[in-house]
């Protein structure tokens, strides 16, 4: 059982990465079409959704796997804990964000628009959900219930690797937090993905949408999980992690792109069908500007992984299940910029619009149509431009670099884990 | 696999690591093993046997995909040929709603093509009667069979007490 140690090669190439992420989020700053930096502030809440999703999703199923005593994992769980160390990173960025609802640093969320408060009916009605104080003070709670959760897990799984034994005693315990945490998270992360994503377009709601943002984290963090231990492995680190393990990541990538899917469509056909105004615009929206992102959305999320992976042996070939994980985590953040950016946009063009005396709301929103009318392509909104792509890097970068620090820091294999044999023998 | 008058020489195990245990000698001595029976599926016996990985789930793939043109073709010819309807101002081809059918189709192809193909291929069916070795083979032991015609039946008796068989007998299938 050896101990993970970073090369000096490695930081270098992480640090590196983090540095082009820097540089683009400033460029991103000064490209911006609009005086509120919107492209800016966008791509940091895109990535940083993004990221600190997958760290939670990871304490999630690690809790998930504790709560149904699955065993299959325990060789790997370290992974899993560093990625869900990562979140306190991304909480102090949704901090910013929330203190810039305040100090207007930006324009993301229509609903904080003081004109839009008193003037737009719908924004009016959900104000006592949708108002800085609600995502500020509702955000501190949920991001300290989850690290507080995440840090629980970690020390108890540490302390049962160094001094655990068969009688599960400490399995026994973080089972009781991992039961406790499930239904809160279960809200939670709804409560979360209202407030920082959906409510981009404040006007509009989904019911299905906080799921589908969820199964959307969910895939992205198989995915990286798949990166991280092909990576190690090819560093000659867990060697007992076989075929086996990465079959059973490979049908869990399989099914939730397709659960995705599921909910993708089921979303959209219900709005498609009932054909409710104020539903469908989101879509129409998307279709009639973000085409290719709408469509290659879908090819990239379900078209191809479904294909690719439907035979047992992609699903257990390294190279196959490599290449699905990297092209599909690109694609789970696609579909996040494909929530975040178009919302965003449209925001600040009527804001602008409002800004040059049109006034009244109508003003406003004629006003962001004929924008979006008139220019079908704005780099780094309906396609993600190379400073996005920077962004992306930049952020993956400072994850992967979270993790690796964080797997340093313990033993690579929980070594007393009363699971770990049945790990060790996994078998499909 | 299906067995006609043949003579059989099998050994009951009580456990299904002593089976593995003797298939393994089996493999190592040789012996040509014609068939090995159990309750349930044995972890790691397909590979001793040299079992070749199941072709069913081609099959499967192929109803599904015919299952898949079968409910969208067949949607667009009625809903734009056949018996054109305008179903809350749609449009007559209306993919999303034909969608959900097809998903349910393919499954549906897929599963009944899957059961009816595995059913040929084991000779099973409503009124065919299979020759069962031993009864208790349902419940709690398991068995290796050998052909009477290939093995000699010393070498056979030997094996069997060697690997630690609870019984021996032969039958004609």
């Amino acid at each position: 059982m050896r101990e993970y140690i970073m090369p000096g090669s490695q930081r270098t190439l992480l640090f590196a990465g983090m540095g082009v992420g820097v540089l683009c989020l400033i460029l991103s700053w000064f490209v911006g079409t609009d005086e509120f930096h919107t492209r800016f502030w966008t791509n940091l809440l895109h990535n940083t959704v993004f990221f600190t999703g997958i760290s939670f999703i990871a304490l999630f199923f690690i809790c998930v796997c504790i709560t149904a005593w699955a065993g299959w994992y325990t060789l790997f769980k370290r992974v899993w804990e560093a990625f869900s160390l990562f979140m306190i990173f991304g909480f102090v960025i949704m901090i910013i964000i929330a203190l810039g609802n305040y100090m207007g640093f930006h324009h993301l969320y229509h609903w904080n628009d003081p004109d839009s408060i008193i003037n737009d009916k719908i924004i009016n009605h959900k104000s006592t959900f949708l108002n800085k104080n609600v995502y500020m003070i509702g955000g501190l709670i949920v991001m300290g219930v989850w690290y507080f959760f995440a840090r629980k897990m970690r020390s108890l799984s540490l302390a049962e690797g160094r001094d655990g034994d068969a009688s599960f005693s400490y399995h026994h315990t973080a089972r009781v937090w991992a039961a406790a945490f499930l239904p809160f998270a279960g809200f939670s992360s709804a409560f979360i993905i209202w407030q920082w994503v959906m409510s981009l377009d404040a006007h509009w709601y989904s019911t299905m949408f906080a799921w589908y943002a969820g199964a959307s984290w969910f895939v992205s963090m198989i995915c990286l999980t798949l990166l991280v231990l092909l990576y190690m492995k090819s560093k000659g680190y867990y060697e007992q992690v076989t075929g086996e393990h990465i079959h059973d990541l490979g049908k869990f990538l399989f099914a939730f792109s397709i659960f995705w899917t599921y909910l993708w469509f089921s979303q959209y056909m219900l709005i498609w069908y009932a054909n409710v105004g104020e539903e469908t615009i989101y879509f129409r929206h998307r279709l009639d500007n973000y085409p290719v992102l709408f469509y290659g959305n879908l090819l990239i999320n379900f078209i191809f992984p479904f294909f690719v992976l439907m035979r047992n042996d992609t699903k257990r070939k390294f190279g196959s299940v490599g290449i699905v994980a990297v092209i599909v985590l690109f694609g789970h953040w696609w579909d996040y910029f494909l929530m975040i950016k178009p919302g965003a946009l449209h925001t600040a063009h009527e804001l602008a619009g409002h800004g040059h005396g049109h006034g009244g709301d109508h003003g406003g929103h004629d006003a962001a149509h004929a924008v979006e009318h008139a220019s079908h392509f704005v780099s780094g909104f309906t396609l993600p431009g190379l400073i996005e792509i920077g962004v992306f890097i930049g952020f993956l970068s400072a994850f992967l670099y979270v993790v690796y620090t964080r797997l340093a820091s313990a033993p690579l294999v929980s070594e007393r884990d009363p699971y770990l044999a049945e790990s060790i023998h996994h078998h499909v | 696999m299906t067995i006609r008058d043949k003579k059989v020489i099998y050994g009951l195990y009580d456990d299904e690591q002593d089976l593995l245990k003797a298939v393994k000698a089996a493999n190592k001595d040789h012996l040509d093993i014609l068939d090995v029976f159990s309750p349930f599926p044995v972890h790691g016996l397909d590979p001793l046997l040299g079992l070749e990985e199941s072709r069913l789930h081609i099959a499967g793939f192929i109803y599904g995909a015919l299952g898949t043109l079968t409910a969208f073709l067949g949607m667009t010819w009625i809903f734009t040929r056949d018996w054109p309807i305008v179903f809350g101002g749609k449009p007559h081809w209306s993919v999303p709603a034909f969608i959900p059918i097809t998903f349910e189709t393919t499954v549906l192809f897929a599963s009944i093509g899957m059961v009816v193909t595995f059913y040929v291929i084991c000779g099973l069916g409503p009124g065919v009667t299979n020759p069962t070795l031993d009864d208790r083979l349902t419940d709690d032991k398991f068995a290796i069979a050998f052909d009477a015609g290939h093995i000699d039946s010393g070498a056979a008796e030997s094996f069997f007490a060697r690997t630690g068989a609870s019984e021996v007998n032969t039958k004609i299938l």
